[in-house]
């Protein structure tokens, strides 16, 4: 009882978060697995060079086209290897690293380039928003796989260009949420009232508005992530976006697809991975957005 | 001397679409359509006038947060710099707002202490260390307490939160106050308090209020001067207590006679149907539709204020004839 | 209405036109046009010739002008590869992907949207917690993946279907049936949603509250109002067909227009890209419109709401 009157009077420390965190303490044990999956694929990311027993571009000409352990291999190549003797679980941890950091920074530069946008729209109205819209609708009528074909087409291929490219992915959901929330938020509400203070567009758009739209863009961002990872995989898959030596998730399975009747593990590995990661933050985004924003379908 | 605040001859239009489809036009909506006034120091202007007719408007004129479409606001003598301007963001020290809905007004996501020490930071007063204790202690005098500092609004009463918007509102020390149907979201006994305190401020701090409002009753109590205002205008508009007791102009009598509890017996002026459209102002005097005194000058003129022998103006082409049949 | 459509239409241009000048302005900013479509060694004579042709020594804006001009009777150069109009090149492919895209389509709805509606008329039974699963796992799955898949199993264990190649209709099946499992996934998904919305809706509960059967409440009022998000997202996949099609195509040896593009990037075929660029623009603009169109004739709500709007 006394237990019970103390804890309802305490005053409530950051409303946003206790409440997230009581919403989110009964996590269903799918989810659970899904975290763990992706915190081993984070570990993986980071510690990539120390994890991976061999060089990826070191051959291993004895052990051509080895089986996994599954399949009779030998502990020393747990995931087999590949043509040209390559050990197939360090060509996967590096690709792991490319993959994830590929997706991490498209995913950010979406997120930032998308809600300054709608920022702009928003705040300068008139023409400025109608170039956004205009942006929009063009970005939400191609089918982004085209435009970064042809941009790549155009271009050439660099790591940098397709990392920013990939950054291009979604971000007019970003701007559309954030325009669509801003504009309600200057209409009337907290915003309004901050700018009637005297708050200059820095405190307002980064101090209010900002921290109120995070837990929607940061739902948006799960599915930013694995939409980036099938669009890199996809087009490095098919020889156009991450280029070797470099490897990718996306290049291996394309190059496994060459020895798909003889080595059919060195696509399944990289191909599992790929399901596994974009599943797991699939769902766990589903799961955020259950929980935290019902607005967001 | 001169007056804090005067708004000279504003307008503010908006252009609207009308109806839909293939017709679909453009009219120009009328929000407010030359309206004056002035609020000395110290003093309290009560605005009424039914939904619509262009209060909320008035009072973001007032405060610069949006720009006339023709005549001028100005503040010590000073035309109102464009909202958004650093000068502009600066006079915010001076001039402040009041909600009708304070939970809108409020972030969510920030402790209410915070949020009343904001406008010390926006505007560089004070030391760091000061902030936390002007807070603790406007939040005093508008009756919060202490350990309410690190509540989220949520946690709060309505009246508790529309005492968070008047001390945000009143940490800087402004000297006028529009006030937005500040108690209309309120219950009965919680708006006596909030009025109580918003005249107690005013008797302390020398506070000017601009007070809109559509209950005439809290009107007539907390305003020195009123100003009735239909479809964008001012109709009537003098000492509060005056034009409670003698309404003039015939909405103003219709709007008082709707008063439940003034109700000594006097002849009720019922008001038929609803205002027309404020981007369909009717020619003549815009009240003429619903007007029971109505001829056929209320028709083509426009009624501008004419003052009286009180010291009040009305704009009305009947008024001495109206007001006759009211003492006979 | 008429001024709706007008209005959509007006859109659907400036949609064309805005990738029109997309493509212009980055091949601008790409190099040099000339060198870039014709490739580095081409003879000087030709190099001229071509600049001359596009008018590549005028003023930027008459480049422009010229460019759309050129644009709108569907030249758009020819391919470096074997100097044909690279026009004629794409639409000469455009028979194949209708071919495996058309039958996925079919496909895709005949599956998810009963699929969809079952899951949201038994919600949190076990059939749709299955279809739900199923779904994610069908859209998180990449095509290409599900290819390879397919072809492990059904060519190179089973050795049922060929793994690649044109020459029979048979071929045709694994990349339909690629194309036709993560579309139904994403269908079911957005129907159920659609749907339980629908089911949640006060009219709906009205209606049953009347004492209407169940089965008309459904058939009558659920279903025609889930209906108007579904159009949205079936508009959006007959837009978007082309552009799955290119792994697909690509894993199948199958010769689309996918294909095409993907070797057309590969060799900075800039001419054939280009006109790509143009006939899938055209392909989604076409269906959004048709989208738009059918929301209108669905809803007449949104009709006079969205004729106002933007
Ligand atoms: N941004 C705007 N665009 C178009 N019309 C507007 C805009 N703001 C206000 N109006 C119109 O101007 C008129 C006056 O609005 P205002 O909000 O000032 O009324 P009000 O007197 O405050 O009403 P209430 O008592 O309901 O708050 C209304 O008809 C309103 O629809
Ligand atoms: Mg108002």
């Amino acid at each position: 009882m006394a237990l019970n009157d103390t804890t309802l009077s305490a005053p409530t420390p950051a409303l946003g978060l206790r409440k997230a965190w009581r919403r989110l303490r009964s996590v269903p044990p799918l989810v659970t697995l899904c975290i763990a999956w992706l915190v081993l694929m984070i570990v993986t990311a980071l510690a990539a060079n120390l994890l991976a027993p061999y060089s990826i571009t070191a051959f291993d000409l004895k052990a051509r086209l080895a089986p996994t352990l599954l399949l009779g291999g030998k502990l020393a190549h747990p995931l087999g290897t590949d043509e040209l003797g390559r050990d197939v679980l360090s060509r996967l941890i590096v690709s792991i690293r490319m993959s994830l950091l590929i997706a991490f920074f498209g995913t950010l530069i979406s997120t930032a380039l998308g809600t300054t946008l709608g920022f702009l729209a928003a705040h300068f109205r008139g023409k400025v928003e109608q170039l956004v819209l205009i942006a929009i609708d063009f970005q939400a009528s191609m089918p982004f796989m085209i435009i970064a074909l042809s941009v790549l087409a155009f271009f050439g291929n660099s790591l940098l260009l397709f990392v920013a490219l990939m950054g291009f992915n979604s971000w007019e959901r970003y701007a559309r949420i954030t325009r669509g929330l801003t504009l309600a938020a200057n209409e009337q509400g907290y915003a309004s009232a901050v700018r009637q203070l005297g708050a200059g567009p820095a405190r307002i758009y980064g101090l209010h508005i900002l921290p109120n739209i995070a837990s929607t863009l940061i739902v948006s961002m799960t599915l930013t992530f694995p939409e980036i990872i099938l669009l890199e995989s996809g087009l490095s898959f098919l020889g156009l976006g991450v280029q070797p030596p470099l490897t990718s998730l996306g290049n291996m399975v394309g190059y496994g697809r060459e020895y798909i009747t003889r080595a059919p593990w060195i696509m399944l590995a990289p191909a599992a991975v790929i399901v596994m990661t974009t599943f797991s933050i699939s769902l766990l985004g589903d799961w955020l957005r259950d929980r935290l924003d019902p607005t967001l379908r | 001397m001169s007056p804090l605040l005067e708004a000279v001859d504003l307008h503010r239009h908006y252009s609207v679409r009308t109806g839909g489809g293939l017709f679909a036009g453009k009219a120009v909506l009328r929000a407010v359509d030359g309206v004056s006034f002035r609020i000395r120091a110290g003093q309290t202007l009560g605005l009424v006038g039914e939904s619509g007719c262009g209060k909320s408007t008035t009072g973001k004129l007032a405060l610069g947060l949006i720009p006339p479409s023709s005549g001028e606001m100005r503040y010590d003598g000073e035309r109102m710099p464009a909202a958004g301007s650093p000068a502009w963001r600066a006079l915010r020290r001076r001039l402040q707002m009041v909600y009708q809905d304070p939970l809108g007004a409020l972030d969510r996501r920030l402790p209410i202490g915070t949020q009343i020490a904001e406008p010390l930071v926006i505007h560089g007063i004070g030391a760091v260390s000061e902030r936390r204790d002007r807070a603790l202690s406007i939040m005093e005098s508008v009756g919060l307490q202490r350990h309410q500092f690190g509540r989220y609004p949520h946690e709060l009463s309505g009246g508790q939160r529309q005492r968070v918007v008047l001390a945000r509102a009143l940490i800087t020390e402004p000297r006028l106050l529009v006030c937005d149907e500040p108690i209309s979201a309120l219950d009965v006994s919680i708006q006596a308090q909030v009025v109580n305190l918003l005249l107690d401020l005013q008797e302390r701090l020398g506070i000017a209020y601009l007070f809109i409002s559509h209950d005439l009753r809290i009107v007539r109590q907390v305003s020195h001067d009123v100003a009735v205002m239909y479809l964008g205008r001012i109709v009537e508009r003098g000492d509060a207590e005056n034009v409670f007791a003698r309404p003039a102009h015939p909405y103003t009598r219709a709007l008082v006679s709707a008063i439940p509890t003034v109700g000594d017996k006097r002849e009720r002026i019922l008001l038929g149907g609803d205002p027309p459209s404020p981007a369909n102002v009717p020619p003549g005097c815009s009240f003429h539709t619903r007007c029971p005194f109505a001829t056929a000058q209320c028709r083509s003129e426009i009624p501008t204020l004419q003052p009286q022998d009180d010291g009040r103006e009305v704009a009305c082409h009947r008024v001495r004839e109206t007001a006759l049949r009211l003492v006979a | 209405m008429l001024l709706f459509a007008a209005s959509r239409l007006f859109r659907a241009l400036l949609t064309i036109l805005f990738v029109m000048t997309f493509a212009f302005f980055v091949l601008r900013a790409s190099g040099d046009p000339a060198l870039l479509i014709l490739s580095v060694d081409a003879p000087p004579e030709a190099l001229a010739a071509f600049r001359k042709a596009w008018g590549l020594d005028q003023p930027i804006w008459q480049q422009y002008l010229a460019y759309i001009g050129h644009a709108l009777t569907g030249d758009f150069g020819k391919s470096m590869r074997d100097g044909r109009p690279a026009i004629d090149l794409v639409m000469e492919r455009v028979p194949a992907t209708l071919a495996i895209t058309l039958p996925a389509l079919a496909l895709k709805l005949g599956i998810g949207i009963p699929a969809g509606i079952y899951a949201a008329l038994h919600r949190n039974t076990f059939a749709d917690r299955m279809t739900m699963a199923l779904s994610v796992a069908g859209f998180t799955m990449p095509s290409f993946v599900l290819a390879l898949l397919l072809v492990l199993i059904f060519s190179v264990t089973l050795g049922w279907l060929p793994a690649s190649g044109n020459d029979s209709p048979v071929n045709a099946i694994l990349p339909i049936i690629t194309l036709g499992t993560a579309g139904a996934a994403i269908m079911a998904r957005f129907t159920r949603s659609a749907m339980q919305e629908v089911l949640g809706q006060p009219f709906v509960r009205a209606a049953s509250a009347k004492g209407l059967s169940w089965r008309r409440v459904i058939s009558h009022h659920a279903l025609p109002n889930a209906a108007i998000p579904t159009v949205t997202i079936i508009g959006f996949m007959v837009g978007s067909l082309v552009a799955g099609a290119v792994v697909v195509e690509s894993v199948f040896a199958w010769p689309g227009i996918g294909r095409l593009l993907v070797s057309a990037v590969a060799n900075r075929d800039l001419a054939v890209v280009q006109a790509l660029l143009m006939v899938i623009a055209f392909w989604m603009v076409m269906a959004n419109l048709a989208v738009d169109l059918a929301y209108g004739w669905l809803d007449p709500r949104v009709r006079s709401a969205r004729a106002g709007g933007h």
